[in-house]
Parts: C-alpha cells; sequence; structure tokens
C-alpha cells in the first residue's frame, strides 16, 4: 500500500491533457460546426454541401468554428490555415465553407475533440456535394425567392 | 486508512461524470442534445493553448476561445453564443482573455456524433460583476460594418458574404446551378 499510495497522487497530479502534435493528411469538407453538432437545422447528412454553403457562409462570418469533416466521419476544428489563424470569421476559412478539400496539418486532441492546424490546402475540390438535390437549401431561406 | 481510501476512491473517480447544471438558469434551445451547465472557467486562446502559438490577448477576438473549466480541468468549446442569428461565442468572451469567469448556458453532448465539450453560452459573471447576456455580437458587427448598414439581419448585408454569393451563389455551384434551382423550386 505505501508503493501504491505515491503512484495514486503521481497519477491525479498528471495535465489532464498534455496536448502534443501529430502530422496528418485530411481529406474532407469544410463544415459549420455548430449546425452539424447540434442538429439545429436537421440531421448530419443535410448540413452539409451544396444544400448548406450559405447557411455555412453565414455561420463562418459569424464566427462559429469550422471544422473538416473527414470521409471516415471524424471532425477536426481548424484553428488555423496556412499563415491565417482567423478562425473566428477569418477570409481564409470563410472562402472555403463547404468545399471539399485535402488538407496538410498538424493534429491535437484534447477533452474528447480533434484540432488541426493546417499548413497548407493540398487540394481544394471546390463543392462536390449536391445536397440540394436531397434536401433543397437548409434552412430553407437561405436561398431567398427570386424578385 | 479505510476513511482515506475511501477519501482517494473519491477523487479518482472521472471528472467527466459530473453534473453542472446545478444553478444554471439557461433557457434550453429545444436541441437533441442540449445539457443546461454553469460553471467557472478560464478564458484562453485554443490555438495557444494546443501548440503554444499564443499572441497577446488572445488574438484579440479573431481565434477560437476555450473555456478551461476550474473544477475538472476540462476545455471546452463555446461555439455559440445566445443569439439565433449564427453567431459565435468568441466576440462574448474574448474581453475575458486569460480572466476566471463563471458562465451559463447549454452543453452539447452527442457520442453518436463525436459531440463532447460544445457550448452555447447564454450569460456571463466576471467577478463580482452581475450577470451580462452573451448576445452582443450583432451590435458589434454593426459597429465594425457601417457600409452595411440597412434593413434585414446581419448576415444578409454582411459585404463578404455578398461577395461570395454573388460569385458562386447561393448553392455554391455557380450563377447558373442558382438559376435552375430557382426555376425548379419558386
Amino acid at each position: 500500500m505505501r508503493r501504491l499510495l505515491p503512484l495514486l497522487f503521481c497519477g491525479l497530479a498528471l495535465p489532464a491533457s498534455a496536448a502534443e502534435g501529430t502530422r496528418i493528411q485530411v481529406t474532407g469538407e469544410i463544415i459549420d460546426t455548430w449546425c452539424y453538432y447540434s442538429g439545429v437545422m436537421g440531421g448530419p447528412d443535410a448540413v452539409v454541401g451544396s444544400a448548406h454553403h450559405t447557411c455555412a457562409l453565414w455561420c463562418s462570418a459569424g464566427g462559429i468554428p469550422v471544422g473538416l469533416l473527414a470521409e471516415d466521419g471524424t471532425v477536426y476544428m481548424v484553428l488555423k490555415i496556412a499563415q491565417d489563424a482567423g478562425s473566428a470569421s477569418g477570409d481564409t476559412q470563410l472562402s472555403l465553407a463547404a468545399h471539399t478539400v485535402t488538407a496538410d496539418g498538424m493534429f491535437y486532441e484534447r477533452d474528447g475533440l480533434n484540432y488541426i492546424v493546417v499548413s497548407e490546402v493540398v487540394t481544394d475540390m471546390d463543392i462536390v456535394n449536391p445536397t440540394h438535390e436531397d434536401y433543397g437549401t437548409v434552412p430553407p431561406f437561405s436561398f431567398p425567392e427570386p424578385d | 486508512m479505510r476513511k482515506f481510501l475511501s477519501l482517494i476512491a473519491l477523487v479518482a473517480t472521472p471528472l467527466a461524470a459530473q453534473d453542472f447544471s446545478e444553478g444554471s438558469e439557461a433557457q434550453s434551445w429545444n436541441l437533441y442534445a442540449e445539457v443546461p451547465a454553469r460553471f467557472e472557467a478560464t478564458v484562453v486562446d485554443v490555438l495557444c493553448e494546443l501548440s503554444g502559438d499564443c499572441p497577446e490577448n488572445c488574438g484579440d477576438g479573431a481565434r477560437q476561445l476555450g473555456l478551461i473549466r476550474t473544477a475538472d480541468d476540462v476545455m471546452v468549446l463555446p461555439m455559440k453564443n445566445s443569439q439565433p442569428a449564427f453567431t459565435g461565442a468568441v466576440a462574448e468572451l474574448a474581453p475575458f482573455c486569460g480572466q476566471v469567469i463563471e458562465v451559463d448556458g447549454l452543453m452539447i453532448e452527442d457520442e453518436e456524433l463525436g459531440a463532447r465539450n460544445i457550448y452555447l453560452v447564454q450569460r456571463i459573471n466576471a467577478g463580482d460583476a452581475d450577470w451580462i447576456k452573451a448576445n452582443t455580437w450583432t451590435k458589434k458587427w454593426a459597429e465594425a460594418h457601417p457600409e452595411a448598414a440597412g434593413k434585414g439581419p446581419w448576415f444578409r448585408r454582411d459585404p463578404r458574404i455578398k461577395e461570395i454569393i454573388a460569385t458562386e451563389g447561393y448553392l455554391g455551384l455557380g450563377l447558373e446551378a442558382d438559376e435552375t434551382y430557382a426555376e425548379e423550386n419558386f
């Protein structure tokens, strides 16, 4: 027991998360994370791609975090793209709303969330997910009725 | 010794299981995975916290901010302020960079989607001051964009959004795709 107690205290004293980055390359869509996670606009399949492009612009410009939704369903919170650390309403992330990209960068994990610091957007495939064919626009008023 | 071991067991219980809803006055948004949560936390620059890239003043509102909870050292990511207007939380929290504050709002926990420690902040208490509502984003946007003054919500008047939609369309697939969509749906 005398040996066990120091081990227990030692374990308790460790930081909850010692973040250390890992270099990764990820292909996926730049998404609006609030609508994706909260379900406020519907299911996850409806809040990606062309159906959600305008809403993704609104949320990105509004300072909501953008994410990189990888092909395996993992979401990486984007903290920086190349030299632009504007992760709250920054220009670079806004220009990539709903685009599918291949990004090279550093991966971090803390408390159940994944983060990526993108050093380079290797490929920008623009919008390749025509979800409006199935869902219309989400929300519907994001595409205003023409005059 | 038995009491001592019980104390250790209590401390070693996973803190993630804590309930932070006590005392919360958060308003429901009727979200599937929302849980009221009120807690004390330190406002941090997330990029700084993870990578060591640390400008002054948490990046002056340009970067995402985190809330490191005092009770368990968990970093919560506040994504939303309290306005139902496509607006984030950074503008509300940036004045408190590096400070210990109390927040009240809604936690989103959805294991299926991988949503953990995601937060909608509704009000903030800093020091001995009164609670303030986390609803200043649109006012700050209007002050920063006098050229975009007018009727309608901010997101219809924002110059950067208008510029992108003018070239890429609402669907983001080009203006021709928008025309086809409009013909078929209106």
